[in-house]
């Protein structure tokens, strides 16, 4: 079985293959050889012995993913083939929207911008709040604040839309 | 002898948890107040009693004075301990308890008040010919003024907020040229978080070690040092890992700085536990920085290396006992060492990262400690600061105290949220940890891009895959989610 595994920002490709009855696996990543007996030990606890080396290992599902835990180092690992497409939202080549939105689960402080008003890449948006600490959102872009779908005090996650840019198209001709 | 009978804890997380334990443990009756995301918490799981405040922001909540002096007269408390944060070194706090006859559990409001402000905290201690660093005594808004004397003390300086706490209002200037701007935008951040924009200048010293002495003063003028801690660690002034003894600390040395340290609290009538605390130039120059009004975070390793628990002593100053030990009785065995485990992801930038809890496993064995707010399951807010807990950590040694540490945080499990501990881990592997090279700049210098390890992101991977072919499909997620399952979930394991 072959699986592409992405951590952070980096795809690898895991080619599997496995025995259920004696609970063994071999694994070849990007050329390296991996001989794993795994034990389930208790709950999403695994004991494997990787090559000889035995390692306790710890499995919890996320969201699109699972979180994993390998001696004091916890990685987010995603199965690039499973990862839902976000929908692109693109109308044409003429119009991008930039979209602002924040970085982990906050409650909006200020909204510094107005529908129609012209920003600069790099101006301050939205400024969120999370854990007592404050980050400014900043338009990726040179553009025009097409909509804001957000209020102060409101509470948001990543991945929802705060603030819509249109980026603007400098005519090189 | 007397002792109360019920306390309310005006608190939350972990200190909270541990100020209950102490009063389990003495048979004290314990209240403990919450906001609305907070039903969960730990620390209203432990207590005796419980009490909902209002709404997750900080003033309905944990810093509504008048709600939890209400609270604390309908459940018939007769004294609240104030934890560290929040209301802990609020004078206002603390008058309004002893107005409606409940005993505060800290210092009087008078001695919050002045060790509250810093410059008046640092004419009290030059008038006790306690060392002060080199600066003003005075703040002010005025900008012109904060230039001249910072061209009088001499760049580099330190601009900080007078109502200051927690790095913030702070900012190092080498240069006359970045001085406007910096006291400008230190100003307004101070005004922001503090309601006081005043500023003063302190000479900025160069890679300093943070050391300070826990002391204890009781009602019939009893001062002890409950010896010193090294907090040197520390991020963006924030600290995350603290030791003891200091490994720059000498016999003469701690003499002479526990004599100025009890100066420096009966200088200014200080009553119960407080930290004084110093930066240590590397010259062996010691000055007083400020005192802490509050039992602090890192007090467990002074508890671990002492045998003294802090909270009970707080307790029994704040009955009226007097101390039941002379500094004679107090000794100070083996080393201990504190992780401060926060809700950050060291990858991005320290981000917050509140969330879910999927998967929650605490370190084990010999001189392990583990004061922690949160548990499995636990939905951790976002609303209040990111401490999740404390790992502390004692042995015979430093090195064998050091090595007892990494080995706790290799099995410290936390999934579901990104925490601090990768970062912690390099940073007690490396060199000059080990050597005891310790100061203020140390992150700075020595781990200014840092990212995690990655040698085991393949064990990682290989992990992934065994999870998914022996939970054959079992797809849905141990975090409730809300909303339909999509196909994806509910497809169930399938490969092309």
């Amino acid at each position: 079985m072959k699986y592409r595994l992405k951590i952070l920002e980096e795809m690898v490709d895991v080619n599997v293959s496995h025995s259920d009855s004696d609970q063994t696996m071999q694994a070849i990543i990007e050329g390296r050889e991996y001989n794993v007996h795994y034990q389930n030990v208790m709950d999403r606890c695994f004991h494997l012995d990787m090559n000889g080396k035995l390692t306790e290992v710890f499995v919890a599902a996320g969201n699109q993913g699972k979180h994993v835990f390998v001696n004091g180092h916890s990685f987010f690992v995603q199965d690039a083939d499973q990862l839902i497409v976000r929908s692109s939202r693109r109308k044409g080549p003429e119009e991008i929207p930039g979209d602002i939105t924040p970085p982990m689960p906050s409650v909006v402080l200020r909204i510094m911008v107005k529908e129609g008003q012209r920003v600069k890449r790099g101006q301050g948006i939205v400024v969120v709040s999370a854990m007592k600490m404050q980050t400014t959102l900043v338009a990726p872009t040179d553009g025009t604040v097409k909509k804001i779908h957000t209020t102060v005090d409101a509470k948001v996650a990543p991945g929802d839309i705060l603030v819509e840019i249109e980026k603007e198209i400098v005519d090189n001709e | 002898m007397t002792m109360f009978k019920k306390i309310l804890i005006a608190n939350r997380g972990e200190i909270a948890v541990r100020i209950i334990r102490t009063c389990r443990e003495m048979g004290i009756h314990s209240v403990a107040v919450y906001s609305d995301v907070d039903t969960a918490a730990a620390h209203v799981l432990e207590a005796d009693e419980a009490v909902l405040l209002g709404k997750p922001e900080p003033s309905e909540s944990y810093l509504n004075i008048e709600r939890i002096i209400d609270v604390a007269k309908s459940t018939g408390a007769e004294a609240i301990h104030p934890g560290y944060g929040f209301l802990a070194e609020n004078p206002e706090f603390a008058k309004c308890c002893e107005a409606a006859g409940i005993t505060f559990i800290g210092p009087p409001s008078s001695v919050l008040r002045d060790l509250g402000n810093k410059t008046v905290a640092r004419r009290i201690m030059e008038s006790a010919n306690v060392p002060v660093i080199p600066g003003m005594i005075e703040a002010t808004h005025d900008i012109a003024l904060l230039c001249r004397e910072a061209e009088h003390i001499g760049y580099p300086v330190m601009v900080k907020a007078v109502a200051g706490g927690g790095g913030k209002g702070m900012r190092i200037v080498f240069h006359p040229e970045a001085m406007e701007e910096s006291c400008i935008s230190a100003m307004s951040e101070a005004e922001k978080a503090f309601g006081d924009g005043s500023l003063y200048l302190e000479k900025h010293m160069k890679d300093p070690r943070h050391v300070e002495f826990q002391m204890l003063a009781d009602h019939h003028g009893n001062v002890v040092h409950l010896f010193e801690r090294e907090c040197s660690i520390q991020r963006r002034y924030q600290k995350i890992i603290e030791e003891t003894p200091s490994p720059a600390m000498t016999p003469t040395l701690r003499k002479e700085m526990e004599k100025v340290a009890v100066s420096a609290i009966k200088a200014s009538g200080y009553i119960n536990a407080g930290t004084v605390e110093f930066l240590l130039d590397q010259s062996g120059q010691f000055y007083f920085l400020e005192v802490n009004a509050r039992l602090q975070v890192e007090h467990p390793i002074t508890e671990m290396t002492t045998g003294i628990d802090c909270v009970q002593q707080q307790l029994e100053i704040a009955a009226g006992n007097p101390l039941r030990f002379t500094q004679g009785d107090i000794t100070h065995r083996g080393h201990a060492i504190e992780c401060r485990i926060y809700a950050e992801d060291p990858e991005a930038n320290f981000f917050p990262s509140p969330g879910g809890i999927t998967l929650y496993r605490e370190p084990c064995g010999p001189g392990i400690r583990n004061d922690s707010g949160i548990y499995e399951g636990f939905e951790v807010p976002m609303e209040y600061d990111p401490i999740l807990s404390k790992l502390i950590v004692t042995a015979q040694t430093r090195e064998a105290t050091r090595r007892r540490m990494l080995r706790a945080l290799r099995t410290y499990v936390v999934l579901g949220i990104r925490t601090t501990i990768p970062f912690l881990i390099d940073v007690l592997s490396s060199p000059e940890f080990v050597k005891g090279n310790t100061h203020t700049g140390f992150i700075d210098h020595h781990f200014e891009n840092w990212s995690q390890s990655r040698e085991d992101e393949d064990a990682a991977r290989i992990a992934y895959v065994i999870e998914e072919i022996t939970s054959h499909g079992k797809a849905s997620p141990k975090v409730s989610k809300k909303g339909w399952p999509t196909p994806w979930e509910t497809l169930g394991q399938w490969r092309m």
